[in-house]
């Protein structure tokens, strides 16, 4: 693998940083809170039946997909390999969150065990209807280009 | 479940590890059954074709055991302020994963008391995920 000593990331791809997606409507659904309690076998009484209450990795079913006119393409292919979840508040199950996904930054990681990559941070925020943020997730992608086989 | 005290708390304290097994249906049934979800999670092919030795355990189905770990620790009155893990190697189905934690902080915070902790998930005794967890925990009445 050849050594980048250069940056691949452009001014367009700077210039990215900082915009935001329109909101999108997601909503914890009691369905998926069941289904994932019970997959954890999770007894917790903060979110059983009846409580109105989503235990907070309901966030795994509410992660919008990225958008892609916020990602930039600057190495070939990518995998997500950090995530960060954020509380504010108990999500309420059937109470609709407004998601509006942000790009954060985008950073080289020079050398490295993989060799040249390049970080793609995301951050969603996930808005309760008096505009509070209940939680967030961070994403961190990490982008690099494929050994030619 | 039982709660847990800030007073009682201590750095280096460690947490009962916990094994759970992740299978490629636990994968496909954690997203629902309807939903569309890397193919990679519920079948062994797909993933040997990715270059892997194996269907996938999704990260996000580790990151909430993490999540369920620590809230079953703290108990039913603490409260989650956030969970940060690293992917650092890919998990395989089928292969258990054990669950470990430490205290690394505890501190009060605006009025709060707060408790960090490093947790990760261990296959074949290598670490494939590393977090950091902070948690919410009352003081003893």
């Amino acid at each position: 693998m050849a050594d980048v000593t250069e940056s691949k990331i452009t001014d367009q791809h700077r210039a990215m940083i900082g915009q935001k997606s329109d909101p999108i409507e997601v909503v914890p659904r009691t369905e998926d809170a069941q289904r994932m309690r019970d997959l954890l076998d999770d007894g917790d009484p903060r979110w059983a039946d009846g409580t109105g209450i989503a235990p907070p990795y309901i966030l795994a079913m509410m992660e919008p997909r990225l958008p892609a006119e916020l990602s930039p393409q600057v190495l070939s292919s990518g995998i997500l390999t950090q995530t960060e979840w954020k509380f504010s508040q108990p999500i309420k199950l059937e109470e609709p969150l407004q998601a509006v996904t942000q790009l954060i930054d985008v950073r080289d990681r020079l050398g490295g065990r993989y060799g040249y990559s390049v970080l793609v941070m995301f951050q969603t925020a996930y808005l309760n209807s008096d505009g509070e943020e209940a939680a967030a997730s961070l994403r961190t992608i990490t982008q690099f280009d494929r050994p030619e086989s | 479940m039982s709660q847990r005290y800030f007073e009682d708390i201590a750095n280096d304290d460690e947490l009962e590890p916990l094994e759970r097994l992740p299978t490629e249906d636990k994968a496909v049934e954690f997203f629902g059954r309807d939903n569309p979800t890397n193919p990679a999670f519920g079948d062994a092919e797909a993933g040997r074709r990715m270059g892997f030795g194996g269907a996938l355990v999704p990260g996000l189905l580790k990151l909430s055991w993490i999540t369920n770990y620590v809230g079953a620790w703290a108990g039913p009155e603490a409260s989650l302020r956030s969970v940060r893990v690293a992917f650092r190697r890919p998990d395989i189905a089928g292969k258990p994963l054990v669950l470990a934690g430490r205290v690394v902080d505890k501190r009060q915070e605006d009025g709060a008391n707060v408790v960090e902790l490093e947790v990760v998930t261990l296959a074949d005794d290598q670490p494939t995920v590393r977090g950091n967890v902070q948690v919410e925990i009352p003081s003893r009445p």
